[in-house]
């Protein structure tokens, strides 16, 4: 039994994707897939995203494309040509996947959709996401990442109710387009797996609006079973109605959440005591703040000065203080950081091995990436950088299509390839 | 014949809240057989979140989560409920949990054991911190998770406080993850007969998220915690504008455009009727709209004021630029033509909450599609149906198991 390769060791996916969908050809080619990214000539799209290395804006230096276009290789293709039509047909001959994010009906329309293509490879799955699905009164309506936040209603419960006038909140990063990737990827995963049962392929229909209109917890129960609408809250819970804060600033200029605190004496009275320690308790270690009954009613002048001297003793440590003391006792309770603070976290860093060391031999570098979402014991996760622009011409023209050094040059000379 | 894509696969659920539950959803609603154990002295507290009443069956968000589910409670603290997890696991192909780090080894079922009862079982623990590491006793909820692994900080309008996300993400996207690692481990079962252990950090499943900003630091030495950023709703990663939420008719209602490239700001420009402003030296090209957004985004307004959200969005979408109505649950429910032709909500009938509208998937195969069949277990729903249907048990031995407090 082989335990060296990956899970999706074996399999071939062509991924014509653009930024929409670039996340899951990642996830699919860590497990072990060969993942052949399919860009135009000049580059996908994607790669105009920034950052960028030394901020010089360079297709095969945005640091976007790099984070999410990990183990793939490229080729460059023109769809538009009858030529590279007739290439892309040969390739998904032998592949077990094709990823697509074109507008609905644009492959069907060069004779490259599901129906053409599992014509000629019946095995074969295709995922296609798109910003509406392929059908229904907005399938052709256009959508961005942005967009997506907002028609999902995750943006109605994202942002401030403290600072007048402001507008709901897209929470930055791409989150629209990785929630759907995540789900296309699941869904050409379940694919796989109806044809390690029974041999067939399928299509795989894919929603961005769906997706993300899937990913806002509570929302849509809250409105179906109470008829309340959700409202967003700064830094917490969106709620029908008015919730206490649960974010707190802290000495350093950060913040930290804070949850659970009159859940149970217990957990109350190591608080107290936690600040009585540094002699900022103010009085809470009077026996009248043991009654918890007494302290879980909303209206109650002792609770708003327990909550206060939690506010000073927050405000007086630094963010890591607070999370630090707060784990130590069992509160569940987090520090606000920015992401690349979990490089100087032992537990991901040296512990864990979350980050990874990527080589970069076309600049003589090797760079820190995140790492894997989750560790499996069997089948190991690997990464390598993501592609120049057509690296990988040659071995998949000439290696696995058997194309000449002469028919290449013409492909390239028409501009095909 | 076969109908869906994980018929015929059996799965013991541990898990509970949100982010176990998720991913047990998605493997249900393809058909997978998945047997929720719970224990009825510690509920899931879901079970009481956003609840009709005092029962334990009265939570729509408990229904969203776990249609499609078969029920049992179960005491794995009594000798013959243990048994009976252990004749669970030795009938299914996963088992899942998203209990902290130590749990599932202090019952004595850890994946060593687990395999001893199963040699080929998939084990995905999905836990805060992972089941390694000096942190692994941390104490994480879904806002817990968001904050350490940065997403909160990178959500909200520079120079206030972070806005975060408004509910538990983390919980949703480590379902996804949990999913992605059940059918993927599946797979490589069906090819080489081996079962697996899949350790899940929620914290690392979100920093998994914000690779560029990790990039950001490593090449270009620079921390994402700075003037500017978090960015608000304008997009610095495209260097485009107008992109952003704008105020339209109505209390607080917004639509968000976004503007790519010169072609759609003509399109732009036509669509609203090209007010005078428009013409604007500043404002020709992507450069000077970028550097000059505050205006750009106030003359924007007094278009947008003048219509609805959905008005805006499809004004602009009939002239071909990307615009979005920020709908309410209200809207997503009553009044999106898009959902309801792709199905988005079903109804199901539950006995105590009456035939209610669920969430369904977002992802649908030609071949072997997702199902909404039934509503969430009741407390235990299923306790007889397994012990007997599935396990064999007889009548009395499963009265005897009751009347002990084994199930």
């Amino acid at each position: 039994m082989n335990t060296e390769r990956g899970a999706l060791s074996g399999l071939t996916i062509l991924d014509l994707c653009d930024e929409k969908g670039q996340l899951m050809g990642k996830l699919l080619g860590e497990m072990g897939a060969r993942v052949i990214k399919v860009e135009p000539p000049g580059g996908d799209e994607a790669r105009k995203v920034g950052p960028f290395r030394n901020d010089t804006p360079d297709p095969n230096q945005s640091l976007n494309f790099w984070a999410f276009n990990t183990a793939k290789e490229s080729i460059t293709l023109d769809l538009d040509t009858t030529a590279g039509q007739g290439l892309l047909k040969k390739l998904a001959l032998n592949a077990d996947v094709v990823l697509e994010s074109f507008d609905p009906g644009y492959l069907d329309s060069l004779g490259l959709g599901y129906d053409d293509l599992s014509g000629i490879n019946p095995r074969l799955i295709m995922t296609s996401l798109t910003g509406f699905g392929q059908d229904g009164p907005y399938r052709d309506y256009k959508t961005s990442d942005i967009v997506a936040l907002a028609m999902s209603g995750i943006m109605h419960s994202c942002g401030y109710d403290d600072v007048p006038g402001s507008p709901p909140i897209r929470p930055s990063g791409g989150h629209g387009y990785m929630i759907s990737a995540h789900y296309a990827a699941i869904g050409t995963l379940l694919a796989l797996n109806w044809r390690d049962m029974t041999g067939e392929g399928q299509h795989v229909d894919a929603s961005i609006h769906e997706a993300c209109s899937c990913t806002t917890e509570w929302a849509v129960p809250i409105y179906v079973y109470h008829g309340g609408v959700v409202r967003r809250m700064t830094g917490r819970h969106h709620s029908a109605d008015p919730t206490p804060r649960t974010m707190y600033p802290t000495r350093d200029g950060g913040y930290v959440n804070i949850f659970a605190v009159l859940n149970s004496l217990n957990q109350w009275w190591s608080l107290v005591t936690w600040m009585d320690s540094e002699g900022m308790a103010e009085g809470l270690t009077d026996s009248k703040y043991r009654d918890m009954d007494r302290m879980r009613e909303r209206t109650n002048p002792e609770v708003d000065h327990a909550f206060e001297v939690i506010r000073k003793f927050i405000a007086s440590h630094t963010a890591e203080e607070i999370y630090r003391g707060a784990q130590e006792r069992k509160f569940p309770w987090g520090v606000v950081r920015s992401p690349d603070e979990n490089l100087d976290d032992p537990h991901f860093r040296e512990d864990r091995e979350f980050f990874e060391e990527v080589e970069h031999p076309e600049l003589s570098e090797t760079y820190t990436y995140a790492g894997r979402p989750f560790i499996s014991n069997k089948t190991p996760w690997r990464t390598f950088r993501s592609p120049l622009i057509g690296e990988h011409n040659r071995k998949v023209y000439a290696g696995d299509l058997g194309l000449s050094d002469e028919e290449i040059g013409e492909l390239q000379s028409e501009g095909v390839i | 014949m076969r109908r869906h894509a994980l018929e015929g696969v059996r799965v013991v659920d541990f898990s509970w809240i949100v982010a176990g539950p998720t991913c047990t959803r998605i493997l249900a609603d393809f058909g997978a057989e998945v047997i929720r154990v719970e224990y009825d002295q510690t509920l899931d507290v879901i079970r009481g979140a956003g609840a009709s009443g005092d029962s334990p069956n009265s939570s729509g968000f408990f229904n969203n989560l776990n249609r499609n589910k078969l029920g049992v409670t179960l005491n794995v603290m009594h000798p013959r409920g243990m048994e009976i997890a252990h004749e669970l696991i030795s009938i299914s192909d996963i088992v899942i949990e998203n209990f902290s780090a130590t749990v599932l080894e202090r019952w004595g079922l850890d994946y060593e054991a687990q395999r001893a009862i199963r040699p080929d079982i998939i084990y995905v623990s999905m836990s805060g911190f992972g089941h390694s590491g000096r942190d692994k006793k941390n104490v994480t909820w879904g806002p817990t998770a968001q904050a350490i692994s940065g997403l909160s900080h990178m959500s909200g309008l520079p120079g206030e406080a972070p806005a975060a996300w408004g509910f538990s993400y983390m919980d949703h996207i480590a379902g996804y993850h949990g999913a992605i690692a059940c059918v993927t481990a599946l797979h490589h079962r069906n090819r080489t007969g081996e079962g697996q252990w899949v350790d899940l950090s929620q914290v690392e499943s979100g920093i998994t998220l914000s690779g560029t900003a990790i990039l950001d630091r490593t090449v270009n030495g620079r921390t994402y915690r700075r003037g500017g950023n978090p960015p608000g709703n304008r997009a610095p990663e495209y260097g485009v504008a107008p992109h952003g939420a704008y105020r339209c008719k109505g209390d607080d209602r917004w639509c968000a455009i976004s503007v790519f490239d010169e072609t759609q700001w003509s399109a732009f420009v036509e669509a609203i009727g090209s007010p005078e402003w428009t013409g604007d030296a500043r404002f020709s090209t992507n450069e000077g709209r970028v550097s000059n957004q505050d205006e750009l985004d106030a003359l924007i307004e007094t278009w947008t004021v003048n219509y609805t959200p959905h008005e805006v969005m499809h004004k602009l979408q009939s002239a071909g630029v990307i615009a979005g109505a920020i709908q309410s649950p209200k809207e997503k429910v009553d009044d999106d033509p898009q959902l309801r032709h792709r199905g988005y909500l079903q109804e199901v009938e539950h006995a105590e909450l009456g035939s209610k509208p669920l969430e369904g998937e977002p992802i649908h195969l030609s071949r072997s599609p997702w199902e909404m069949k039934r509503a969430a277990p009741l407390l235990g729903e299923h306790s007889y149906f397994v012990c007997n249907e599935i396990l064999g048990l007889d009548a009395e031995e499963i009265g005897q198991l009751m009347a002990e407090g084994a199930i």
